[in-house]
């Protein structure tokens, strides 16, 4: 399936990274819109023990091959899912766990309804299959096409800022000195115009079709309070998602791998291998 | 509250309160904690109705997704951000621009995870990068208008709007790459090219008595039928009017006269115009490469010739063209001695064809075109032996005495009487010494010599010159450009009508060559192609200039079009230095 692509090439093209437990069953982490592969920073070290954990950055992202961006590949959540294939066929990994958040929850369902023997299971962080309500069939996604547009707008403001990669303040950071000065001028970078085009196929996209066909056993879950991903959407993931489970979080907002990383690593470690 | 030295020091809480920006604090999620009179005043929100509020809650919606995936996963990672833009709602309702920074502190002891958020009111700097956004965008825009453009223009160069057969440039671009004699990796497999002249008979009579609507309609249909006689890799063109061209590898001139047969019997089947049954006919010239490095075009020369004869002996039938027996390297260095002995016995000439300003109705200029008065086949124009200079290397002493002559010209103009002043002088450069590493030095000297302002010296070259080198191009354009010498693209339209040079190079004018500015009024083709070079030129800031202008219908529509300049026999011919001056002095009325 790589055809013309050399394992190497994927790798570098998605800035894969591997860690942990070289022998262990597989975990690969897919970040979400608006970050790269630093957020997983604070979940990772609850799986490194016992899992190989694979991370990459999506293409447009993080130190990702920004000459690699077609606008025409990149123009559908498709297109990421193929480079999740790919990079599990260039590692030759079987049995993933593949944990995806937020629109990368959905990228994990594609992939899986185009390669389920690749995938053991999947863990949903804070999945929505549409952001925008669908008057047709009284789907509530949570927001409206003004909105969107609000959104892309939000993006222009902030083009210049993300043009310079989110310089960190000059004063650094008094609040968490154990995080080197590097990384502070590193995470999160992403190109403005591909940050503009990924969040009209993100924030515009509709993968309701997807979950029907999905048969891999998969974990959704739920935080408290989430802006982009409400409890309602959670539960229709859950009914339409064959085999899955739900669990909701206490951690509120978008980020429970961020900002509650030690609940949101026992629940996925209960989901993996639940104590009798 | 005292320092370390004991002294009393300003009140911290006067500084975080009366702050130049809003200082405020919030739990993870944003719940603000405490928050400053700035703020307070800023936003015209109750301090109660703040505290305990979502930080987020202020802003609109886009600006909330993207402070929730971006903003506060960076927090959490890093511990900080600093400069977001977002747009903070005023309990007026206004949105206010603004720019956020903020710092995560860990817990510590009793104090739990705090944000200390800092918001600067940023009107100014935001309207200004709004502006550098749209900008941005705009150009993007542009960008991507200017290249549909492009290949809009190309396809119209190379197609003819009537028929979608390929025209003449567009038959050069297919074949005109394939050596005629050998088409040695051409799917005609080592077999030579055959072209084969058609021009249908008696068209015009169609034309006349059943109006152009149905003679276009019988040109349509004649292209139908000769498209789908002949098969890919054959092409089949059409030239102008009711001539047509077919190009195909054939085995020999039994195989070129079989398909010429087969063209006249294809194009004989009666054709339904208007309720009327046309029966038409065609002359057909056929020429097949001899070897040797004929070019398609010579081909097309020749079938052109053998057309010709078809017509005189009765029509609706083939002629081969046999070339006369003579040995064309003998020819050539025949004729090339006679170059070389006219341009020492001064029997080569200038004459200088006045360019008109359209917006004015004035001369501004004339464009110098050499000619060779031949002892025996008369006054020659450079297309006869221009090719000859250039290969042989004369161009380059040519090229120098043209330019010098027209310098010299122009300084006697300029001396004698008001005539000359201002006016513009164009010169053409052959290929050869745009590649002339001593062309600019030639240049420069030239100029010094006749004292002449270089603003007023415009070189022409030719696109298909330019497209022959395009890096040496740029190269010597800019060097040229440096002496503040003014360039134009000769001949626009009949090459490669890349846009992408038109920015590469550092040109001035566009010339739109003669072949569309005939065909303005009878082909609506050529009409689009002549209107998208004007308003192409126009987009990159350089002025058009139209040649061959014949006709005040011609002249008056490029007026319309916005074209800038015109020269054509419609204003005067290209005119010896005696009658250019009289021409000058009987049109000093419209020079003030």
């Amino acid at each position: 399936m790589l055809g013309e692509l050399t394992a190497e090439t994927v790798a570098n093209r998605n800035n894969v990274t591997t860690l942990g437990r070289a022998d262990g069953p597989v975990m690969v982490f897919a970040h979400g819109y608006g970050c790269d592969q630093d957020m997983w920073r604070r979940l990772v070290p609850y799986f490194a023990k016992d899992y190989r954990v694979v991370l990459f950055d999506h293409v447009g992202a993080g130190h990702s091959d920004l000459e690699a961006y077609d606008r025409e590949k990149y123009g559908a959540l498709d297109g990421y899912a193929t480079d999740v294939l790919e990079i599990c066929e260039a590692l030759d990994l079987a049995d993933v766990v593949l944990v995806g958040h937020s629109v990368s929850a959905m990228i994990a369902l594609l992939a899986a309804a185009r390669e389920p023997e690749r995938f053991a299971r999947l863990i949903l962080v804070a999945p929505s299959p549409r952001y925008t309500d669908d008057a047709d069939d009284g789907y509530v996604g949570g927001f409206s096409d003004e909105d969107i547009q609000g959104l892309l707008e939000s993006l222009d403001s902030n083009y210049f800022a993300w043009a310079d990669a989110l310089a960190p303040m000059a004063m650094g950071n008094p609040g968490t000195p154990e995080y080197a000065e590097e990384l502070r001028s590193s995470i999160c970078r992403t190109n403005p115009s591909i940050a503009r085009h990924f969040a009209r196929v993100t924030f515009l996209s509709d993968t309701r079709h997807v979950l029907p066909q999905v048969q891999c056993d998969s974990l959704i879950l739920q935080c408290t309070d989430d802006l982009l991903a409400p409890a309602a959407v959670g539960s229709y993931v859950h009914r339409q998602l064959s085999h899955s489970s739900l669990v909701q979080l206490m951690a509120t907002g978008h980020c429970p791998h961020v900002s509650a990383p030690e609940a949101t690593a026992a629940a996925i470690l209960h989901y993996l291998n639940p104590r009798p | 509250m005292t320092d370390t030295a004991g002294r009393p020091v300003a009140n911290f809480e006067t500084l975080f309160h009366q702050a130049p920006c809003g200082y405020l604090i919030t739990d993870d999620d944003g719940h603000i904690t405490a928050v400053n009179d700035t703020f307070v005043r800023w936003t015209g929100y109750g301090r109660a109705k703040l505290l305990g509020m979502k930080l987020q809650s202020l802003m609109p919606v886009g600006d909330q997704i993207l402070y929730a995936t971006h903003c506060i996963p960076q927090l959490g990672i890093t511990g900080s951000v600093s400069e977001i833009a977002v747009d903070i709602i005023g309990s007026d309702g206004v949105r206010r621009p603004a720019l956020l920074s903020a710092s995560r502190f860990a817990a510590t002891g009793q104090e739990p995870d705090s944000v200390r958020v800092i918001i600067f009111s940023a009107h100014e700097r935001r309207l200004y990068e709004k502006e550098l956004v749209s900008a941005l965008r705009a150009a993007e825009e542009s960008d991507a208008r200017r290249a549909l453009a492009e290949e809009e223009l190309q396809r119209l160069a190379l197609h003819d709007a009537l028929t979608g057969l390929p025209n003449r440039a567009g038959l050069k671009a297919r074949v005109g790459s394939i050596p005629a004699g050998a088409a040695t990796d051409s799917p005609g497999e080592g077999n030579p090219l055959a072209a084969l002249f058609i021009d249908l008979d008696h068209f015009k009579a169609v034309n006349d008595s059943l109006g152009h609507g149905a003679g276009d309609n019988l040109l349509v249909s004649v292209a139908g039928r000769l498209a789908s006689a002949v098969q890919a890799p054959g092409a089949v063109a059409r030239l102008s009017g009711d001539e047509f061209v077919v190009v195909d590898a054939v085995a020999g001139t039994e195989e070129a006269a079989a398909l010429a047969a087969r063209l006249l019997e294809v194009l004989a089947a009666p054709i339904h115009l208007e309720d009327l049954e046309i029966v038409t006919s065609a002359s057909i010239g056929i020429a097949v490469a001899q070897g040797g490095d004929d070019t398609v075009e010579d081909l097309i020369r020749r079938a052109d010739i053998a057309m010709y004869r078809a017509k005189e002996r009765g029509r609706n039938r083939w002629e081969l063209h046999r070339p006369a027996p003579s040995d064309p390297a003998v020819d050539r260095l025949r004729a090339l001695g006679e170059l070389r002995r006219g341009i020492g016995e001064g029997a080569l000439r200038v004459h200088y064809q006045p360019r008109i300003d359209l917006h004015t109705g004035r001369a501004s200029g004339v464009e110098a075109l050499v000619r060779w008065q031949h002892p025996t086949r008369g006054l020659l124009p450079p297309s006869e032996f221009i090719a000859m200079a250039e290969e042989s290397g004369l161009v380059r002493p040519l090229g120098a005495w043209v330019l010098d002559e027209t310098l010299k010209l122009a300084e006697s103009l300029r001396r004698d009487d008001r005539q000359g002043a201002g006016l513009e002088f164009a010169v053409n450069l052959s290929a050869r010494q745009l590649n002339d590493p001593g062309l600019v030095d030639m240049v420069e000297s030239a100029l010094e010599r006749r004292n002449m302002d270089p603003a007023l010296l415009l070189l022409e070259i030719t696109e298909t010159a330019l497209m022959s080198d395009p890096v040496a191009a740029v190269e010597s354009l800019t060097a040229l450009k440096n002496l503040g010498v003014g360039l134009a693209v000769d001949d626009f339209g009949t090459g490669y009508s890349s846009l992408t040079y038109l920015k590469k190079f550092p040109i001035n004018e566009l010339k739109i060559d003669r072949s569309f500015i005939m065909g303005l009024g009878l082909d609506t083709g050529d009409a689009a192609i002549v209107g998208s070079c004007i308003d192409l030129a126009h987009a990159v800031g350089i002025r058009a200039v139209a040649e061959g202008v014949e006709t005040s219908g011609q002249a008056q529509t490029l007026q319309d079009m916005g074209c800038d300049l015109a020269q054509g026999y419609l204003f005067a011919r290209p005119l010896t230095e005696r009658r250019l001056r009289e021409w000058l002095a009987s049109h000093t009325w419209a020079r003030p």
